[in-house]
Protein backbone atom coordinates (compact mmCIF):
# COMPACT_ATOMS: atom_id res chain seq x y z
CA UNK A 1 0.00 0.00 0.00
CA UNK A 2 2.82 2.50 1.04
CA UNK A 3 4.73 1.60 -2.31
CA UNK A 4 1.39 2.69 -4.00
CA UNK A 5 1.04 5.68 -2.01
CA UNK A 6 4.38 6.53 -3.18
CA UNK A 7 3.79 5.88 -6.59
CA UNK A 8 0.80 7.81 -6.42
CA UNK A 9 0.42 10.13 -3.90
CA UNK A 10 -2.99 11.26 -4.97
CA UNK A 11 -3.90 8.29 -3.88
CA UNK A 12 -3.16 8.98 0.40
CA UNK A 13 -5.35 12.18 -0.45
CA UNK A 14 -8.11 10.29 -1.24
CA UNK A 15 -7.93 7.51 1.38
CA UNK A 16 -6.72 9.54 3.99
CA UNK A 17 -10.47 8.79 5.99
CA UNK A 18 -9.96 4.60 5.54
CA UNK A 19 -6.06 4.71 6.12
CA UNK A 20 -6.19 6.92 9.18
CA UNK A 21 -9.29 4.62 10.52
CA UNK A 22 -9.71 3.01 13.66
CA UNK A 23 -11.15 0.88 15.81
CA UNK A 24 -11.91 3.74 18.21
CA UNK A 25 -13.56 5.84 15.52
CA UNK A 26 -15.98 2.82 14.95
CA UNK A 27 -16.51 2.97 18.58
CA UNK A 28 -17.30 6.90 19.04
CA UNK A 29 -19.68 6.54 15.24
CA UNK A 30 -21.94 3.85 17.79
CA UNK A 31 -21.70 6.19 21.24
CA UNK A 32 -22.12 9.42 19.27
CA UNK A 33 -25.35 6.83 17.22
CA UNK A 34 -26.25 5.97 20.82
CA UNK A 35 -26.58 9.17 21.77
CA UNK A 36 -29.05 10.57 19.03
CA UNK A 37 -30.73 7.29 19.40
CA UNK A 38 -31.28 8.34 23.01
CA UNK A 39 -32.45 11.89 21.78
CA UNK A 40 -34.59 11.04 18.90
CA UNK A 41 -36.08 7.41 20.10
CA UNK A 42 -36.06 7.69 23.93
CA UNK A 43 -36.59 11.88 23.57
CA UNK A 44 -33.79 12.16 26.45
CA UNK A 45 -32.92 16.00 26.15
CA UNK A 46 -33.03 15.65 22.81
CA UNK A 47 -32.48 19.13 21.94
CA UNK A 48 -28.71 18.56 23.51
CA UNK A 49 -27.78 15.20 23.45
CA UNK A 50 -28.57 15.00 19.60
CA UNK A 51 -26.35 17.86 18.51
CA UNK A 52 -23.45 16.18 20.58
CA UNK A 53 -23.57 12.63 19.30
CA UNK A 54 -23.68 14.16 16.19
CA UNK A 55 -20.68 16.26 16.60
CA UNK A 56 -19.05 13.10 18.09
CA UNK A 57 -19.48 11.44 15.14
CA UNK A 58 -17.72 14.72 13.40
CA UNK A 59 -15.32 15.02 15.21
CA UNK A 60 -14.42 11.40 14.81
CA UNK A 61 -13.63 10.82 10.72
CA UNK A 62 -10.34 10.28 10.78
CA UNK A 63 -8.71 13.53 9.81
CA UNK A 64 -11.98 15.55 9.89
CA UNK A 65 -11.71 19.38 8.95
CA UNK A 66 -14.97 20.28 11.27
CA UNK A 67 -11.99 19.90 14.07
CA UNK A 68 -9.17 21.36 12.35
CA UNK A 69 -6.81 23.17 14.37
CA UNK A 70 -4.40 24.00 11.34
CA UNK A 71 -3.75 27.48 10.90
CA UNK A 72 -5.79 28.85 7.88
CA UNK A 73 -7.66 26.09 8.29
CA UNK A 74 -9.81 25.73 11.08
CA UNK A 75 -12.33 23.78 11.68
CA UNK A 76 -15.97 25.12 12.31
CA UNK A 77 -16.34 23.41 15.56
CA UNK A 78 -13.09 24.42 16.82
CA UNK A 79 -13.97 27.80 15.82
CA UNK A 80 -17.26 27.60 17.48
CA UNK A 81 -15.01 26.03 21.01
CA UNK A 82 -13.05 28.78 20.90
CA UNK A 83 -15.99 31.54 20.05
CA UNK A 84 -18.37 30.03 22.89
CA UNK A 85 -16.90 27.31 24.96
CA UNK A 86 -13.44 28.33 25.73
CA UNK A 87 -13.97 31.81 26.80
CA UNK A 88 -17.38 30.77 28.64
CA UNK A 89 -19.72 32.59 26.56
CA UNK A 90 -22.15 29.80 25.51
CA UNK A 91 -23.25 28.30 28.82
CA UNK A 92 -23.60 32.49 30.15
CA UNK A 93 -26.06 32.69 27.24
CA UNK A 94 -27.72 29.51 27.97
CA UNK A 95 -28.22 30.80 31.59
CA UNK A 96 -29.96 33.73 29.90
CA UNK A 97 -32.26 31.64 28.34
CA UNK A 98 -33.00 29.85 31.50
CA UNK A 99 -33.63 32.58 33.63
CA UNK A 100 -36.35 34.00 30.86
CA UNK A 101 -38.04 30.64 31.41
CA UNK A 102 -37.87 30.52 35.36
CA UNK A 103 -40.99 31.94 37.68
CA UNK A 104 -39.31 32.71 40.85
CA UNK A 105 -42.61 33.21 42.32
CA UNK A 106 -43.47 29.76 44.32
CA UNK A 107 -40.16 30.35 45.94
CA UNK A 108 -40.97 34.26 47.14
CA UNK A 109 -44.12 32.82 48.12
CA UNK A 110 -42.08 30.13 50.82
CA UNK A 111 -38.59 31.11 50.92
CA UNK A 112 -38.27 28.37 52.98
CA UNK A 113 -38.16 25.57 50.14
CA UNK A 114 -34.54 27.39 49.76
CA UNK A 115 -33.13 25.45 52.09
CA UNK A 116 -33.73 22.04 50.56
CA UNK A 117 -32.10 23.24 47.57
CA UNK A 118 -29.15 23.69 49.43
CA UNK A 119 -29.57 20.64 51.08
CA UNK A 120 -29.83 19.04 47.53
CA UNK A 121 -26.37 20.28 46.47
CA UNK A 122 -24.50 17.72 48.85
CA UNK A 123 -24.33 15.12 46.23
CA UNK A 124 -21.50 18.33 44.43
CA UNK A 125 -19.56 17.55 47.03
CA UNK A 126 -19.52 14.21 47.95
CA UNK A 127 -18.85 12.96 44.44
CA UNK A 128 -16.03 15.48 44.97
CA UNK A 129 -14.38 13.31 47.73
CA UNK A 130 -15.63 10.07 46.00
CA UNK A 131 -13.27 11.10 42.99
CA UNK A 132 -10.24 11.85 44.68
CA UNK A 133 -10.47 8.41 46.22
CA UNK A 134 -10.61 7.42 42.48
CA UNK A 135 -7.44 8.90 41.97
CA UNK A 136 -8.87 12.32 39.90
CA UNK A 137 -6.65 15.64 41.18
CA UNK A 138 -8.87 17.87 43.30
CA UNK A 139 -9.60 20.14 40.33
CA UNK A 140 -10.82 17.22 38.10
CA UNK A 141 -12.80 15.91 41.02
CA UNK A 142 -14.51 19.31 41.94
CA UNK A 143 -15.42 19.32 38.54
CA UNK A 144 -16.43 15.91 38.00
CA UNK A 145 -18.40 16.69 41.64
CA UNK A 146 -20.42 19.71 39.88
CA UNK A 147 -22.36 16.99 37.97
CA UNK A 148 -24.98 17.23 41.26
CA UNK A 149 -25.80 20.09 40.54
CA UNK A 150 -27.83 18.70 37.30
CA UNK A 151 -27.31 22.40 35.53
CA UNK A 152 -25.66 21.38 31.89
CA UNK A 153 -24.66 24.98 32.46
CA UNK A 154 -23.06 25.21 34.91
CA UNK A 155 -20.95 21.67 34.80
CA UNK A 156 -20.12 23.27 31.36
CA UNK A 157 -18.83 26.98 32.99
CA UNK A 158 -16.56 24.46 35.47
CA UNK A 159 -15.37 22.48 33.63
CA UNK A 160 -14.31 24.64 30.79
CA UNK A 161 -12.31 26.64 33.29
CA UNK A 162 -10.59 23.57 35.03
CA UNK A 163 -11.16 20.16 33.36
CA UNK A 164 -11.16 21.71 29.78
CA UNK A 165 -9.85 17.68 29.14
CA UNK A 166 -12.99 16.22 30.33
CA UNK A 167 -15.58 18.66 28.88
CA UNK A 168 -17.19 16.16 26.95
CA UNK A 169 -17.73 13.44 29.27
CA UNK A 170 -18.62 15.85 31.88
CA UNK A 171 -21.66 17.27 29.52
CA UNK A 172 -22.64 13.83 28.36
CA UNK A 173 -23.10 12.12 31.95
CA UNK A 174 -24.49 16.03 33.31
CA UNK A 175 -27.36 15.85 30.45
CA UNK A 176 -27.94 11.96 30.57
CA UNK A 177 -28.03 12.15 34.34
CA UNK A 178 -30.82 15.43 34.15
CA UNK A 179 -33.10 13.02 31.86
CA UNK A 180 -32.84 10.16 33.91
CA UNK A 181 -34.18 11.50 36.81
CA UNK A 182 -37.47 9.45 36.42
CA UNK A 183 -35.21 6.54 36.85
CA UNK A 184 -32.71 7.56 39.71
CA UNK A 185 -34.85 9.50 41.97
CA UNK A 186 -37.92 7.66 42.99
CA UNK A 187 -36.02 4.46 43.88
CA UNK A 188 -33.28 6.27 46.75
CA UNK A 189 -36.65 7.98 47.87
CA UNK A 190 -38.08 4.90 48.69
CA UNK A 191 -35.20 3.56 50.00
CA UNK A 192 -34.83 6.11 52.76
CA UNK A 193 -38.56 6.74 53.39
CA UNK A 194 -41.56 5.32 54.73
CA UNK A 195 -44.97 4.92 53.01
CA UNK A 196 -46.55 7.26 55.64
CA UNK A 197 -44.09 9.73 55.31
CA UNK A 198 -44.60 9.68 51.25
CA UNK A 199 -48.26 10.14 52.26
CA UNK A 200 -47.68 13.13 54.44
CA UNK A 201 -50.28 15.74 52.67
CA UNK A 202 -49.15 19.57 52.83
CA UNK A 203 -51.58 21.89 52.87
CA UNK A 204 -51.70 25.29 50.46
CA UNK A 205 -52.87 27.66 53.38
CA UNK A 206 -51.48 31.69 53.43
CA UNK A 207 -50.40 31.00 50.46
CA UNK A 208 -49.72 34.86 49.20
CA UNK A 209 -49.78 36.20 45.96
CA UNK A 210 -46.56 37.73 44.49
CA UNK A 211 -46.91 41.13 43.43
CA UNK A 212 -45.08 41.95 39.73
CA UNK A 213 -42.86 44.75 42.18
CA UNK A 214 -41.66 41.56 44.10
CA UNK A 215 -40.92 39.49 41.09
CA UNK A 216 -39.06 42.34 39.60
CA UNK A 217 -36.95 43.09 42.41
CA UNK A 218 -36.30 39.46 43.14
CA UNK A 219 -33.34 38.73 40.52
CA UNK A 220 -31.80 42.18 41.10
CA UNK A 221 -31.58 41.51 44.72
CA UNK A 222 -30.20 37.81 43.98
CA UNK A 223 -27.74 39.02 42.07
CA UNK A 224 -26.55 41.38 44.67
CA UNK A 225 -26.21 39.22 47.77
CA UNK A 226 -24.75 36.29 45.75
CA UNK A 227 -22.20 38.41 43.77
CA UNK A 228 -20.74 40.05 46.73
CA UNK A 229 -20.42 36.67 48.35
CA UNK A 230 -19.00 35.22 45.52
CA UNK A 231 -17.58 37.82 42.81
CA UNK A 232 -16.81 34.64 40.56
CA UNK A 233 -20.81 33.45 40.52
CA UNK A 234 -21.88 37.08 39.20
CA UNK A 235 -21.30 35.77 35.59
CA UNK A 236 -23.44 32.36 36.50
CA UNK A 237 -26.10 34.10 38.87
CA UNK A 238 -25.69 37.36 36.98
CA UNK A 239 -26.90 36.12 33.08
CA UNK A 240 -29.45 33.64 35.49
CA UNK A 241 -30.96 36.43 36.85
CA UNK A 242 -31.06 38.90 33.93
CA UNK A 243 -32.73 36.53 31.85
CA UNK A 244 -35.72 36.57 34.53
CA UNK A 245 -35.21 40.43 35.11
CA UNK A 246 -35.78 40.48 31.38
CA UNK A 247 -39.10 38.55 31.68
CA UNK A 248 -40.69 40.24 34.52
CA UNK A 249 -39.58 44.08 33.67
CA UNK A 250 -43.03 43.86 31.79
CA UNK A 251 -41.33 46.41 29.49
CA UNK A 252 -38.81 44.48 27.26
CA UNK A 253 -41.34 41.30 26.16
CA UNK A 254 -39.79 40.71 23.14
CA UNK A 255 -36.45 40.67 24.53
CA UNK A 256 -37.99 38.07 27.00
CA UNK A 257 -39.45 36.16 24.42
CA UNK A 258 -35.97 36.10 22.41
CA UNK A 259 -34.06 35.11 24.82
CA UNK A 260 -36.55 31.38 25.98
CA UNK A 261 -37.06 31.15 22.37
CA UNK A 262 -34.42 32.13 19.74
CA UNK A 263 -31.72 32.35 21.82
CA UNK A 264 -31.90 29.36 23.79
CA UNK A 265 -32.25 27.37 20.67
CA UNK A 266 -30.12 29.15 18.96
CA UNK A 267 -27.40 28.56 21.98
CA UNK A 268 -28.29 25.41 22.50
CA UNK A 269 -27.62 23.95 18.87
CA UNK A 270 -24.34 25.25 19.09
CA UNK A 271 -23.54 24.10 22.39
CA UNK A 272 -24.55 20.83 21.54
CA UNK A 273 -22.26 20.10 18.51
CA UNK A 274 -19.53 21.97 20.05
CA UNK A 275 -19.55 19.31 23.20
CA UNK A 276 -19.85 16.64 21.50
CA UNK A 277 -16.64 17.94 19.12
CA UNK A 278 -14.74 17.55 21.93
CA UNK A 279 -15.67 13.92 22.25
CA UNK A 280 -12.79 12.81 20.27
CA UNK A 281 -11.62 9.29 20.66
CA UNK A 282 -8.12 9.43 22.13
CA UNK A 283 -9.66 11.57 24.55
CA UNK A 284 -12.98 9.74 25.51
CA UNK A 285 -12.05 6.26 25.11
CA UNK A 286 -10.65 5.73 28.63
CA UNK A 287 -11.02 4.16 32.37
CA UNK A 288 -12.08 8.27 33.33
CA UNK A 289 -14.68 8.50 31.59
CA UNK A 290 -16.59 5.33 32.69
CA UNK A 291 -15.28 6.59 35.95
CA UNK A 292 -16.96 9.83 35.29
CA UNK A 293 -20.23 8.21 33.97
CA UNK A 294 -20.34 6.12 37.32
CA UNK A 295 -19.71 9.20 39.81
CA UNK A 296 -22.46 11.15 37.95
CA UNK A 297 -24.84 8.46 39.15
CA UNK A 298 -23.67 8.67 42.83
CA UNK A 299 -23.48 12.55 42.49
CA UNK A 300 -27.62 12.30 41.78
CA UNK A 301 -28.17 9.62 44.48
CA UNK A 302 -26.25 12.08 47.10
CA UNK A 303 -28.42 15.09 45.96
CA UNK A 304 -31.49 12.91 46.64
CA UNK A 305 -30.46 11.42 49.64
CA UNK A 306 -28.84 15.05 50.81
CA UNK A 307 -32.64 16.42 50.03
CA UNK A 308 -35.05 14.11 51.11
CA UNK A 309 -32.95 13.59 54.76
CA UNK A 310 -32.78 17.25 55.35
CA UNK A 311 -36.30 17.37 54.75
CA UNK A 312 -36.92 14.28 57.49
CA UNK A 313 -34.42 16.06 60.09
CA UNK A 314 -36.57 19.53 59.61
CA UNK A 315 -40.03 17.38 60.03
CA UNK A 316 -38.00 16.33 63.58
CA UNK A 317 -37.80 20.15 64.81
CA UNK A 318 -41.37 21.11 63.30
CA UNK A 319 -44.90 20.75 64.48
CA UNK A 320 -46.01 20.95 60.59
CA UNK A 321 -44.93 18.41 58.88
CA UNK A 322 -43.48 18.21 55.10
CA UNK A 323 -43.59 15.33 53.09
CA UNK A 324 -39.72 14.31 52.85
CA UNK A 325 -39.93 13.69 49.02
CA UNK A 326 -40.16 17.47 48.15
CA UNK A 327 -36.45 17.49 49.74
CA UNK A 328 -35.05 15.59 46.16
CA UNK A 329 -36.52 18.56 43.80
CA UNK A 330 -33.88 20.71 45.15
CA UNK A 331 -31.94 19.67 42.22
CA UNK A 332 -31.88 21.84 39.14
CA UNK A 333 -33.48 19.57 37.45
CA UNK A 334 -36.42 22.02 36.37
CA UNK A 335 -39.37 20.72 36.07
CA UNK A 336 -38.94 16.95 35.64
CA UNK A 337 -37.81 16.51 39.17
CA UNK A 338 -40.68 18.45 40.79
CA UNK A 339 -43.49 16.25 38.57
CA UNK A 340 -41.43 13.37 39.23
CA UNK A 341 -41.88 13.59 42.81
CA UNK A 342 -45.30 15.07 42.91
CA UNK A 343 -46.32 11.33 40.75
CA UNK A 344 -44.45 9.50 43.20
CA UNK A 345 -46.90 11.53 45.68
CA UNK A 346 -49.87 10.65 43.40
CA UNK A 347 -48.90 7.16 43.44
CA UNK A 348 -48.95 6.90 47.26
CA UNK A 349 -52.02 8.61 48.00
CA UNK A 350 -54.27 9.74 44.66
CA UNK A 351 -55.87 12.69 46.41
CA UNK A 352 -52.23 13.71 47.83
CA UNK A 353 -51.69 17.10 45.31
CA UNK A 354 -47.99 17.96 46.56
CA UNK A 355 -46.84 19.54 42.76
CA UNK A 356 -46.94 23.08 44.06
CA UNK A 357 -44.45 22.53 46.92
CA UNK A 358 -42.31 20.50 44.92
CA UNK A 359 -42.02 23.22 41.52
CA UNK A 360 -41.04 25.71 44.24
CA UNK A 361 -38.36 23.22 45.41
CA UNK A 362 -37.12 22.54 41.82
CA UNK A 363 -37.18 26.70 41.00
CA UNK A 364 -34.95 26.97 44.17
CA UNK A 365 -33.03 24.19 43.07
CA UNK A 366 -32.30 26.62 40.14
CA UNK A 367 -30.49 29.29 41.85
CA UNK A 368 -28.82 26.73 44.58
CA UNK A 369 -27.48 25.31 42.27
CA UNK A 370 -25.60 28.45 40.69
CA UNK A 371 -24.85 29.60 44.10
CA UNK A 372 -22.96 25.64 44.56
CA UNK A 373 -21.07 26.21 41.33
CA UNK A 374 -20.16 29.97 42.33
CA UNK A 375 -18.15 28.32 45.40
CA UNK A 376 -16.79 25.82 43.99
CA UNK A 377 -15.56 28.14 41.47
CA UNK A 378 -14.30 30.19 44.45
CA UNK A 379 -13.05 27.70 45.98
CA UNK A 380 -11.18 25.44 43.56
CA UNK A 381 -8.12 27.59 42.64
CA UNK A 382 -7.88 28.83 46.59
CA UNK A 383 -7.52 25.36 47.48
CA UNK A 384 -5.50 24.24 44.81
CA UNK A 385 -2.67 26.35 45.63
CA UNK A 386 -2.11 24.50 49.17
CA UNK B 1 -2.48 18.48 51.14
CA UNK B 2 -3.83 15.48 49.29
CA UNK B 3 -6.69 16.18 47.24
CA UNK B 4 -9.06 13.96 49.06
CA UNK B 5 -8.08 16.51 51.75
CA UNK B 6 -8.58 19.67 49.24
CA UNK B 7 -12.22 17.91 48.75
CA UNK B 8 -13.42 17.94 52.28
CA UNK B 9 -11.95 21.36 53.00
CA UNK B 10 -14.15 22.47 50.07
CA UNK B 11 -17.34 20.40 51.34
CA UNK B 12 -16.35 21.93 55.27
CA UNK B 13 -16.46 25.16 54.02
CA UNK B 14 -18.72 25.08 50.74
CA UNK B 15 -22.19 23.74 52.36
CA UNK B 16 -22.30 25.54 55.36
CA UNK B 17 -21.17 29.37 53.83
CA UNK B 18 -24.24 27.77 51.29
CA UNK B 19 -26.50 27.82 53.98
CA UNK B 20 -25.32 30.75 55.26
CA UNK B 21 -26.14 32.33 51.73
CA UNK B 22 -29.47 30.55 51.67
CA UNK B 23 -30.36 32.24 55.18
CA UNK B 24 -29.65 35.74 53.72
CA UNK B 25 -31.55 34.75 50.43
CA UNK B 26 -34.41 33.20 52.34
CA UNK B 27 -34.55 36.84 54.96
CA UNK B 28 -34.28 39.21 51.85
CA UNK B 29 -36.78 37.43 49.72
CA UNK B 30 -39.51 37.56 53.20
CA UNK B 31 -38.74 40.95 53.02
CA UNK B 32 -39.55 41.90 49.85
CA UNK B 33 -42.71 40.11 49.70
CA UNK B 34 -43.67 41.97 52.51
CA UNK B 35 -42.65 45.50 51.75
CA UNK B 36 -44.25 44.85 48.60
CA UNK B 37 -47.64 43.04 48.73
CA UNK B 38 -49.79 42.28 45.97
CA UNK B 39 -52.74 44.45 45.31
CA UNK B 40 -56.01 42.26 45.21
CA UNK B 41 -56.05 42.40 41.32
CA UNK B 42 -52.89 40.66 40.88
CA UNK B 43 -54.20 37.47 43.18
CA UNK B 44 -54.89 34.66 40.66
CA UNK B 45 -52.44 36.69 38.28
CA UNK B 46 -49.45 34.14 38.82
CA UNK B 47 -50.46 30.78 39.24
CA UNK B 48 -48.15 28.01 38.66
CA UNK B 49 -47.72 25.71 35.70
CA UNK B 50 -49.28 22.92 37.75
CA UNK B 51 -50.76 19.94 35.04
Amino acid sequence: MEALIQQYPWLDELLMGFIGLSWKHVVMWAVGALLIWLAAAKDYEPSLLLPIGFGAILANIPHSSAISQVKGEEGFLFVLYNAGIGNELFPVLIFVAIGAMCDFAPLIRNPKVMLFAAAAQFGIFATAVAATFLGFSFEHAASIGIIGAADGPTTIYVASRFAVELLGPLSVAAYCYMSLVPVIQPPVIKAITTSSERKIKMGYENVEPVSQTTKFLFPIMITLIAGMVAPISVALIGSLMFGNLVKESGVTDNLGACAENELANLVTLLLGIVIGGTMEAERFLNVQVIMIMALGAVAFVFDTAGGVLFAKLMNMFSSVKINPMIGACGISAFPMSGRVIAKMALKEDPTNFIIQHAIGVNVAGQVASVVAGGLVLALIPALAKM
Amino acid sequence: MSATMKALTMMAIALPTMFAVILIFMAATTGLHKMFPAPAEEEGGDEDDDD
